[in-house]
């Protein structure tokens, strides 16, 4: 267990992305003395939330081996959240809400698993198709409007704050974060999915039903779609068809950030989440200092391929 | 590489189908001036789905195309401009996208970034660019001497058409008479095997970037001389229209096999089928839903054969 989360290399990730943070920080410390403040860090956090939940998704497909991606992350929370609303237009009872945002991020994650297992298609091309399907559904259902309606009780769930820190994020984050890294280290299914990820043949070879645990990641990666929407819904208060935009770019750059080989097996869930909080601490910096946000994608972009060219020629020199 | 086999008489069959049908379905299709329309909309993604299937022949993508023809087609409006003659204008499209293509090749040949996530990265980045160089402004009303130029006709064909036919015939060249074919196809098939047995692999893939980039650079001159006017969001679906109308060609997304008359046809089906359906009054945000949904349908089809492939072998070890 100790050497799994040597082979992680998380401590040396964790580090690097503290130190980056504290420079992130100093950064806008001279650039805008004034953003110091806690309703700043709530603010963070409260970004965060969202961007979390689809990056753990990503984080689980991709540490799952087989070339696994999802880009249709963001594509499933547009389209679980005008589901969910249109179902509780269409008469569902409004109480049901969470669960039906939930279920049918669920049902376009696994949509996303048969495809990958069971048709085999390339997982990049297979999730580019219904990143384009799920999103523009999201837009071709809604018109394209941000749908009212949501019930005033889940509000203050979305909105309110313990400590000064945001709900969603202390009952939400917090413990799918720990589950998450309780079931990756100390369960048979955690090794299994380290193992398919790091050499799919021998995975097979002992027994490891991969294509089923590959199935489940898609599952659950849009099972956190779906509750990434929820959050949406209870802070936002309404259902906004684009609200997924940009994300898969977002949570592959965090993903990176945070350790995970792209090519499965190596990472874990603690860099994933110091490094969404970078990247949100980044973006709340550029949006006080009104830096517009075509600005913020191509920084993350830039970001992306900055990790991974550093990430490739530190493996050359070492 | 351009033999007539089955999957383009399919293609054939298909597009002559969607003709008949849209005819039937709606008074406007079967029009003169309908016919051009679908023509002057399918010039772009001729050239740019060139590209694209050399780069996924060579089991490679690049998703950041679209918005690389908008960096491309500023540079052109800005040739044009600056009173540039038609065809030194039009030469400027790719020019400017070659030097992107090599840029898109450092990253990913030169760096090592897996493709998909390299392109994503600077496509954020481009995006980033188009924004500064635009300044949220559109660039219109712009000069018509390359519009002109480009519907001179010879013999009755309008020099857009050649134009395209001729880059067609020359990549068609270079693929059948030049040693560049089976290298670029060997590296698909096994770039490990490819570089064992000799073949530049570096070179390879950093020639096909820029050939692509080129490709996508001559759609952009094609763009400014067919609309006159470049926005923000140009090419927002050109990277999924190119790959769908690549893969409905027959071109392998593993790489190794490539059509060039298959990614013709298969860019004419997919525009036949967005104008006949915009016709027939689907309004045009359900355009994404209905490529990506093609994109995942011929996949999904093409598995019989070749899951069948698999199974043989496996009966064939036993």
């Amino acid at each position: 267990m100790r050497r799994l989360s040597r082979t992680a290399g998380t401590s040396r990730i964790l580090l690097l992305l503290a130190l980056l943070w504290v420079a992130v920080i100093l950064l806008f410390a001279v650039l805008r003395p004034t953003m110091f403040s806690a309703s700043t860090v709530t603010t963070i956090l409260q970004f965060s939330t969202i961007l979390a939940l689809v990056s753990l998704g990503q984080c689980l497909v991709i540490l799952a081996g087989g070339a696994g991606i999802d880009l249709s992350v963001g594509g499933m929370v547009s389209l679980s959240v005008v589901l969910a609303m249109m179902a509780v237009k269409a008469g569902m009872p409004p109480l049901l809400l969470p669960v039906a945002c939930i279920v049918a991020g669920a049902l376009l994650g696994l949509l996303n698993g048969l495809l990958v297992t069971r048709l085999k298609i390339l997982p990049l091309i297979a999730t580019l198709g219904t990143l384009f399907v799920y999103s523009g559904l999201a837009l071709a259902l809604t018109g394209g409007a941000a749908q009212s309606g949501v019930p005033t009780w889940l509000l203050p769930w979305g909105r309110g704050m313990i400590l000064s820190l945001p709900m969603p994020f202390l009952t939400l984050v917090v413990p799918v974060f720990a589950i998450a890294a309780v079931l990756l280290l100390h369960s048979a299914w955690g090794r299994w999915l380290f193992a398919m990820g790091f050499n799919e043949r021998s995975a097979r070879l002992v027994g490891i039903p991969v294509d089923r645990g590959r199935l489940l990641v898609y599952g659950l990666s849009g099972l956190l779609a779906g509750l990434a929407g929820l959050v949406s819904l209870a802070w936002l208060g309404s259902a906004r068809p684009n609200i997924g935009q940009n994300l898969e770019l977002e949570s592959l750059t965090a993903v990176m950030l945070g350790g995970v080989a792209i090519t499965g097996g190596i990472g874990g869930v603690g860099g994933v989440i110091a490094a969404v909080i970078l990247l949100v601490t980044l973006k709340t910096g550029l949006l006080q200092l009104n830096v517009n946000t075509v600005w913020q994608v191509g920084i993350v972009g830039a970001l992306l391929i900055a990790v991974l060219l550093i990430e490739r020629l530190s493996k050359r020199w070492s | 590489m351009i033999a007539i086999g089955g999957r383009e008489w399919a293609l054939l069959g298909a597009v002559i189908l969607a003709t008949i049908l849209f005819s039937v379905a709606s008074p406007y299709f079967a029009t003169a001036g309908n016919a051009g329309t679908i023509v002057r909309n399918s010039t772009e993604l001729m050239l740019a789905g060139l590209g694209m299937t050399l780069l996924l022949a060579m089991g490679s993508i690049d998703v950041s195309i679209g918005i690389l023809m908008g960096l491309a087609a500023i540079a052109v409006a800005h040739a044009l401009l600056a009173a540039f003659a038609p065809p030194l204008a039009l030469l400027v499209g790719p020019i400017a996208g070659a030097g992107l293509g090599l840029m898109t090749a450092l990253v990913v040949v030169l760096g090592r970034v897996p493709a998909i996530v390299g392109t994503l990265g600077l496509l954020g980045i481009y995006r980033m660019g188009v924004f500064a160089l635009l300044g949220g402004q559109w660039l219109s009303g712009l000069p018509v001497g390359l519009t002109e130029l480009m519907s001179i006709r010879i013999l009755g064909v309008p020099l857009s058409v050649l134009v395209i036919a001729f880059a067609y015939l020359l990549v068609w060249l270079a693929l059948r008479r030049t040693p560049y074919g089976p290298q670029l196809l060997s590296i698909g098939n096994s770039e490990e095997k490819a570089r064992l047995s000799g073949v530049p692999v570096t070179k390879i893939r950093i020639a096909t970037f820029v050939i692509s980039g080129a490709l996508t650079g001559l759609a952009a001159s094609f763009y400014v001389a067919n609309y006159r006017n470049v926005e923000m969001a140009i090419g927002s679906t050109l990277a999924l229209d190119a790959i769908a109308a690549v893969v409905l060609g027959g071109t392998s997304i593993m790489g190794g096999r490539c059509s060039l008359l298959g990614t013709a046809l298969g860019v004419i089906l997919l525009r036949i089928l967005q104008n006949g359906l915009l016709l027939v009054g689907v309004p045009s945000l359900w355009q994404a839903v209905v490529t990506g949904g093609l994109l995942i349908g011929v996949l999904a089809l093409e598995l019989p054969a070749s899951r069948m492939g698999e199974m043989k072998t496996k009966w064939m070890q036993r």
